[in-house]
C-alpha cells in the first residue's frame, strides 16, 4: 500500500511541475484537474486498512470541488472574458522545467533537515507536499496571467492539502472542511473580478487595453 | 621511484634542486612530446617568413622556453621554480608578439602578460606563507611538514587563483581566447598543449605539499571543473574563428581535468583510496591526452590557415578534397577531444567518469550530489563537443567553399602544399592519440603512479584490477568494433561487387544546382544550442531584416559575448582607471612629492619591522 | 565466447525488425486499415541489400563509411545488453560508459556524413540532430546514475539480470519516474513520433531522415538496419525494468521478455497513433520533462537511501 501512497506523492508534484511546464491555460487547468483527482484518492489510500466515512466525505468532498467545481468556475471565466489562451511567461518553459527540478530538489533538501513529530505513513510526504508547495510558488511568480495565478494558488493549495493529508492523522475534518470552503470563495470571488474586469473593458473603445486583459490582477 | 639531482647554488635560499618523481614524470611525458612536435612543424610553418624576419629570436625564445617548461616540471625548490615560471611567462609573451606588426597581436600579448603578473603575485604570497610555516623552500621538506588545516585552506585559494589564470580557469581565462589566435600555429599548440597545463601541474604540487586539505576544496575544484566546462564548450560553439574556438575547447578541457582533481580530492578527503587514485589519475591522463589532441587540432587548424589565409569557419568549406590527410588527422583529432571509442580521449573521460559513478556509490550524501553534478555535467560536455566538432569539420572540411570571393582559389588546387615537416609531427600526435587509445596500459600506469603519488597511498595496496578489467574489456571491444566496420564494409563491397559506384548531383530533396552560399553554415548549425542558453551566453544577432519582394542583400551576424570579460573585467578595469585619473589628479608636479612617498614607505616598513 | 557473441547478433538481427513491423501494424489496426505484413521491415531490407548504392558529387570518405560505423556501433552496444534470459555476452562494471560513448560515436559519423554531402536539408537536420542529443543524453545519463543507485553496481547487465535487486515494491515510485524518463528518451533517439516522423521525408521538421536523404542502396540498408536495432536495444533495457519478473525457466523468462517487447512496440504504436508530432521548438521541453522525471527520480532514490 505504501507504494501507492508514494506513487501519488510523486504524481502530485509530477503533475505541478508539467501544469509548469505547460504553455497554454486549458492544458494547465486539465492537469491541475488530474493533481487533485489525484489527491483525492490519498485519504482513502492512507487508512487503506480502515476507511472511515470521514475519509471518504473527505475524498467526495475535495473531487466534487477541485476536479469539478474549481475548473468548472475557471474554463468560465475562460470563455466569459474571451482572452488568448497562452500563458506568457517571464522565464522561458525550458529554464522553467530546469528551476521546477532544481526547487524539489531544494525540497528534498530542506526536509532532510525538518523532523516531524509523530511518525508519518509515508517519508515522502514531507518533501512532496513541499516541493509542490515551492513549483505553485514559481508558477504564481513567473506566469503573467491572471488566471494562472490563480492556478498558481491553486497548486499551493495542494500541497497544503498534501501536507495535511499525510502528516497529521487527526485534523478535524471541520478546519479541512473550512480550507476547502475558503478556496471555493476565493476562486469563484477572482472570477467576479475577472468578470468584472471584462465588462469595464468592454466599455472601453479601443482594442488596446482588450488586448491586455486579464493579463493581471 | 624518485631521482634526485641537487647542486648547491650561489642564489639565497635556492638551489639547483631537481627531482623526478611519478608526478613530474606526467606532466613531462606531454611537455617533450608536444616540445619536440610543435618545433619540427614550426620550421615548416616558419618557412614563409625565411629572410623576412628575425627568426633568430622567435628560435632563441623557443628554446629558453622549453628549458622553463622542463625546469618548472622538475624543479624542486621554490625559488627555482618561480624563476622558471617567469621564464616561461616572459618568453611566451615573446613568443606570441612574433606578428607584432598587428595591433590585435600585440594586445592579446600584453593582456597576456598583465594576466600572467596578477597571478605570480599570488603565487608569491602563497609560496612564502608555505615556507614562512615549513621553514624551508624545498618542495619535499615542505610536503612532509604538515599544514594546519585553516592554512591550507588559504594556500589552496591562492593556488586557484595563482594557477587558475594560467589555467584558464572561468572566469580567470580572459588571456586566453586572445592569445591562442594571435599566436603562430605551433606555439598555440604549445600554449594550449602545454604551458596551461602547467597551471594544473602547478595547482597538483600544492595538492601533493599540502597533504590534507579542508573537504570543501574538492566540491570547489568539482564546482570549477563543472563550470569552466559546460561553460567553455559553451563559449566555443558560439565562435566563427578556428583557432578561438579550439581555445575555448582548452577551457573545457580544463574543466574536466579539474573535474578529475575534485573527484580525487574527494577520495583523498573521505578516506577511499581507490577513488583518489581514479579521479586524479584520471585527471592526469586527460592532461597527456588533452595536449596530444589539442596539440594535433591546433597544428592542423595552422595547415588550414596557412593555405586559405582565413581562419573564418563560416567562409571555410570542402577542404577534405584539397588536403585530404590534413583533414583524416583533425578528424582524429576531433574524434579524441569528444572522447570517443578507439581514441585516447574516451579512456580518460571513461576513468573520470569511473571515477564518478564510484563516487555515487561510495560517498556520503553530500558527496553523491557532487559526483552526480559531475556525471551530469561531463555528459553534457561530451554531446555538446560532438556537437561543436561535428560543426568544425563539416563546416571546414566537408561540402564546398562557402565564401564566393576567396574561397574559391584555394578549392582548385589539390595539392596538401604543406611541407614534411608539418605532416609529420601531425601524424605523431595522431598515432599517440590511437596508440593511447587502443593500448593505454602503459601511459595510465603511469598516471595512476602519478595519481597514487597526488592522493598519498601506496599504488599495490589498492585492488587497481577493478579499473584494469573494464579498460582492458573496452580496449577488446573497441577492438572488435574496428574489426567490425572493416568487415561491414568489406560486406558492402562483397554485395556491391568491384565496380565503382555512380557518382550523381546529389537529390537534396529535389533542391539541386544552388549556390555554394546556401550551404547550411557553421552559424546556423549551432544556432538551436546556443538559443536555448543565449541569456546565459549573452548571444546577439544583428541584421537579416530582408525587405520588399526580391530582396538583393541581406546580413545576418552572430556574436556571444564572454560574459566574465564584458561584465567582470571591463567594469573593473574602467574602475581603476577612474581610480588612478583621480589620484593622478591630486597629483602635485614636483618630483620632491614622489620622493615625499618613497619616504613614508620606508618609515612605513621601519615601524612596521620594529613593532 | 565467440559463439555467444554470433548467437545474439543472430538473435538480434532476426528478432529487430519485427518490432517495427508491429509498431507499423499497430498504427493501421487503430486508423482502422489492415496495414502492411509484420514482416514488411524485413522485404524493405531485403530489397535495399539489392540495389546498389549512388553517391553524391563531392562527398568523401565519412559518407562512405559512416553507414558501416553506425551499424557496426549497434552491432557493439547489443553485446552488452541482456536479452531475457539471454545474458549479455561481453558485461563489465562500467560497461553503461562504454554504451553511451559508442552510440555518441555513431551520431557523430551520421552527422558529419549528413554535413558532408554539404546540403542546407542534411544540415537541418543534422543540426537538430545533435541539438536534442545533448538534452536527451544527459536525460539518459541521469536514468543510467538512478539504476546505478537502485541497483548498487554499474553495469547494465546487474542491472536488469536475473538477480536484480531492482523491486517494484520497494522502489517503486523512484522507478516509475526512470521508466517514464527512459520511455521519453526512447522515443527521442529513436526518433518516434512526438519527437520525429520516421515515415516523412519532405517536412522541414524532420530530423533523423533528412540526414539519410542521400544515402541509397546497401548503405541505407545499413543505416535502416541501424535504426531498427537500436530501437530493440532500447527496448531491451526498457523492459526487463518494467517486467522484473523472473522465473527458473529460461523459456518463460524469454517468452516474458518478447511478450514485453511486442507491448512495448505496441506501446510506441499506440502514442504514434495518439499524438501529433510536437512542434519542434517544444520538443526541447519534452526532453527536459524526461530529465526533470529521471532527476526526480534519482531524488526520491537518494532520499530513501538517506533515511
Amino acid at each position: 500500500m505504501t507504494t501507492w501512497i508514494d506513487a501519488g506523492c510523486i504524481l502530485i508534484v509530477f503533475f505541478a511541475l508539467i501544469i509548469l511546464a505547460t504553455s497554454r491555460i486549458v492544458g494547465m487547468i486539465r492537469i491541475f484537474v488530474l493533481q487533485s483527482c489525484v489527491l483525492s484518492l490519498m485519504p482513502l489510500f492512507l487508512h487503506a486498512e480502515a476507511v472511515s466515512a470521514r475519509d471518504v466525505m473527505l475524498s467526495l468532498g475535495t473531487v466534487s470541488l477541485k476536479a469539478a467545481l474549481v475548473p468548472f468556475v475557471l474554463f468560465w471565466a475562460i470563455r466569459r472574458i474571451s482572452m488568448r489562451t497562452e500563458v506568457k511567461p517571464l522565464i522561458g518553459v525550458g529554464a522553467s522545467i530546469v528551476c521546477g527540478a532544481l526547487l524539489i530538489a531544494g525540497a528534498f533538501w530542506v526536509s532532510l533537515a525538518l523532523r516531524i513529530p509523530g511518525r508519518p505513513v509515508t517519508d515522502l510526504g514531507l518533501p512532496c507536499a513541499l516541493a509542490t508547495v515551492l513549483l505553485g510558488f514559481m508558477i504564481m511568480v513567473t506566469r503573467t496571467r491572471a488566471v494562472t495565478q490563480v492556478i498558481g494558488y491553486l497548486v499551493i493549495e495542494n500541497g497544503i492539502f498534501l501536507f495535511a493529508v499525510s502528516l497529521f492523522d487527526a485534523m478535524p475534518t471541520l478546519i479541512e472542511m473550512g480550507i476547502l470552503l475558503d478556496i471555493f470563495v476565493a476562486v469563484f470571488i477572482m472570477a467576479i473580478v475577472l468578470n468584472n474586469i471584462n465588462e469595464e473593458f468592454e466599455h472601453d473603445p479601443g482594442g488596446e487595453s482588450r488586448a491586455k486583459m486579464g493579463e493581471t490582477f | 621511484m624518485e631521482s634526485f639531482l641537487q647542486i648547491a647554488w650561489p642564489v639565497p635560499f635556492g638551489e639547483l634542486a631537481l627531482k623526478i618523481d611519478p608526478l613530474s614524470l606526467v606532466f613531462l611525458c606531454p611537455v617533450i612530446i608536444l616540445l619536440i612536435c610543435a618545433g619540427a612543424y614550426g620550421v615548416g610553418y616558419m618557412r614563409p617568413y625565411w629572410g623576412k624576419r628575425p627568426l633568430g629570436a622567435h628560435v632563441g625564445f623557443y628554446l629558453l622556453f622549453a628549458l622553463a617548461l622542463l625546469l618548472i616540471v622538475t624543479a624542486n625548490n621554490v625559488i627555482l621554480f618561480l624563476g622558471a615560471w617567469e621564464t616561461m611567462t616572459i618568453t611566451t609573451f615573446f613568443l606570441i608578439i612574433f606578428s607584432d606588426e598587428k595591433e590585435a597581436v600585440r594586445k592579446a600579448g600584453f593582456l597576456y602578460l598583465i594576466a600572467s603578473h596578477c597571478a605570480t603575485f599570488c603565487l608569491l604570497i602563497m609560496f612564502f606563507l608555505m615556507a614562512h610555516f615549513a621553514g624551508s623552500m624545498d618542495f619535499t621538506v615542505m610536503s612532509k611538514v604538515g599544514f594546519p588545516l585553516e592554512l591550507a585552506g588559504i594556500i589552496f585559494l591562492l593556488a586557484l587563483a595563482g594557477f587558475g589564470v594560467k589555467a584558464g580557469f572561468l572566469p580567470l581565462h580572459v588571456w586566453l581566447p586572445y592569445a591562442h589566435p594571435a599566436a603562430p600555429a605551433h606555439i598555440s599548440a604549445l600554449l594550449s598543449g602545454v604551458a596551461i597545463k602547467m597551471g594544473i601541474y602547478g595547482l597538483c604540487r600544492v595538492l601533493w605539499i599540502v597533504g590534507i586539505l579542508p573537504a570543501w576544496c574538492g566540491y570547489m575544484l568539482i564546482i570549477i571543473g563543472v563550470i569552466c566546462g559546460v561553460m567553455g564548450v559553451l563559449y566555443a560553439l558560439g565562435q566563427h574563428e578556428l583557432k578561438k574556438l579550439l581555445a575555448y575547447h582548452s577551457i573545457e578541457n580544463i574543466g574536466i581535468i579539474t573535474l578529475g582533481l575534485g573527484v580525487g580530492l574527494l577520495g583523498r578527503s573521505y578516506d577511499q583510496p581507490f577513488l583518489a587514485v581514479l579521479g586524479f589519475g584520471g585527471g592526469l591522463l586527460h592532461v597527456i591526452n588533452h595536449s596530444l589532441f589539442k596539440g594535433l587540432l591546433f597544428l592542423a587548424a595552422g595547415s588550414v590557415i596557412s593555405k586559405t589565409h582565413s581562419g573564418d569557419i563560416d567562409q571555410l568549406g570542402g577542404l577534405a578534397k584539397t588536403m585530404p590527410v590534413t583533414s583524416v588527422l583533425f578528424l582524429v583529432g576531433a574524434l579524441s577531444i569528444c572522447g570517443l571509442p578507439l581514441f585516447n580521449g574516451f579512456i580518460s573521460e571513461f576513468i573520470i567518469f569511473f571515477g564518478l559513478f564510484q563516487g555515487v556509490l561510495a560517498l556520503p550524501l553530500l558527496g553523491v550530489i557532487f559526483s552526480v553534478l559531475g556525471i551530469i555535467a561531463l555528459a553534457l560536455m561530451g554531446a555538446l563537443a560532438i556537437a561543436c566538432f561535428t560543426k568544425v569539420y563539416g563546416a571546414v572540411f566537408s561540402g564546398q567553399p562557402r565564401s564566393i570571393d576567396s574561397g574559391l582559389e584555394y578549392s582548385k588546387t589539390v595539392d596538401e602544399t604543406t611541407s614534411i615537416w608539418m605532416l609529420a609531427p601531425m601524424i605523431i600526435l595522431a598515432w599517440l592519440c590511437a596508440w593511447i587509445g587502443l593500448a593505454p596500459k602503459m601511459m595510465s600506469g603511469i598516471t595512476f603512479l602519478g595519481g597514487a603519488c597526488l592522493a598519498r597511498v601506496d599504488l599495490f595496496l589498492i585492488d587497481m584490477s577493478r579499473i584494469y578489467i573494464p579498460l582492458s574489456t573496452t580496449i577488446g571491444i573497441a577492438f572488435l568494433f574496428s574489426g567490425l566496420i572493416l568487415g561491414l564494409l568489406v560486406m558492402r563491397r562483397f554485395i556491391l561487387g568491384a565496380e565503382p559506384q555512380p557518382v550523381r548531383e546529389a537529390w537534396g530533396c529535389g533542391f539541386t544546382r544552388v549556390s555554394v552560399r546556401a550551404q547550411y553554415t557553421a552559424s546556423s548549425f549551432a544556432r538551436s544550442i546556443i538559443d536555448l542558453v543565449k541569456n546565459i551566453l549573452q548571444a546577439r544577432q544583428y541584421g537579416a531584416k530582408a525587405g520588399g519582394y526580391f530582396p538583393l542583400r541581406a546580413r545576418l551576424a552572430s556574436s556571444v559575448r564572454d560574459v566574465s570579460e564584458d561584465m567582470m573585467f571591463r567594469p573593473l578595469l574602467a574602475g581603476l582607471t577612474r581610480l588612478s585619473r583621480k589620484i593622478d589628479a591630486r597629483r602635485v608636479l614636483y618630483t620632491q612629492m614622489y620622493l615625499m612617498y618613497i619616504f613614508l614607505f620606508l618609515i612605513f616598513l621601519l615601524v612596521w619591522k620594529l613593532r | 565466447m565467440i559463439l555467444m557473441i554470433l548467437f545474439h547478433w543472430f538473435f538480434v538481427g532476426l528478432t529487430a525488425p519485427f518490432l517495427i513491423g508491429v509498431i507499423a501494424r499497430v498504427k493501421a489496426l487503430v486508423s482502422g486499415k489492415v496495414g502492411p505484413s509484420l514482416f514488411q521491415p524485413y522485404f524493405d531490407l531485403i530489397k535495399l541489400f539489392s540495389k546498389q548504392c549512388v553517391y553524391s558529387h563531392g562527398v568523401t570518405w565519412v559518407f562512405r563509411i559512416s553507414p558501416a560505423v553506425t551499424l557496426a556501433a549497434m552491432l557493439i552496444v547489443c553485446l552488452l545488453v541482456p536479452f531475457g534470459s539471454l545474458k549479455a555476452p561481453v558485461q563489465f562494471s562500467g560497461d553503461i560508459l562504454l554504451i553511451v560513448a559508442v552510440l555518441s560515436l555513431s551520431r557523430f559519423f551520421m552527422i558529419a556524413a549528413a554535413l558532408d554531402t554539404g546540403f542546407s536539408l542534411e544540415g537541418l537536420g543534422a543540426s537538430r540532430e545533435a541539438f536534442f542529443a545533448c538534452l536527451s543524453e544527459v536525460a539518459l545519463f541521469m536514468c543510467l546514475i538512478a539504476l546505478t543507485l537502485l541497483a548498487r553496481r554499474m553495469s547494465l547487465s546487474g542491472m536488469l539480470g536475473a538477480d536484480s535487486p531492482l523491486s517494484w515494491n520497494l522502489l517503486g515510485p523512484a522507478l516509475l519516474m526512470v521508466v517514464a524518463s527512459l520511455f521519453i528518451v526512447m522515443l527521442a533517439e529513436n526518433c518516434r513520433i512526438p519527437v520525429d516522423d520516421p515515415d516523412t521525408h519532405l517536412e522541414l521538421t524532420m530530423i533523423h531522415e533528412v540526414m539519410l536523404l542521400e544515402h541509397s542502396g546497401v548503405d541505407l540498408a545499413y543505416m535502416y538496419y541501424a535504426a531498427i536495432i537500436k530501437f530493440f536495444i532500447f527496448g531491451a533495457i526498457l523492459v526487463p525494468i518494467i517486467l522484473p519478473v523472473q522465473t527458473i525457466f529460461p523459456f518463460i523468462n524469454t517468452l516474458i521478455f518478447a511478450g514485453g517487447m511486442i507491448g512495448l512496440a505496441a506501446l510506441v504504436g499506440l502514442v504514434e497513433s495518439s499524438m501529433a508530432r510536437i512542434r519542434l521548438n517544444r520538443v526541447r521541453n519534452l526532453l527536459l520533462i524526461a530529465f526533470a522525471l529521471a532527476f526526480f527520480g534519482l531524488i526520491v532514490t537518494l532520499w530513501r537511501g538517506a533515511l
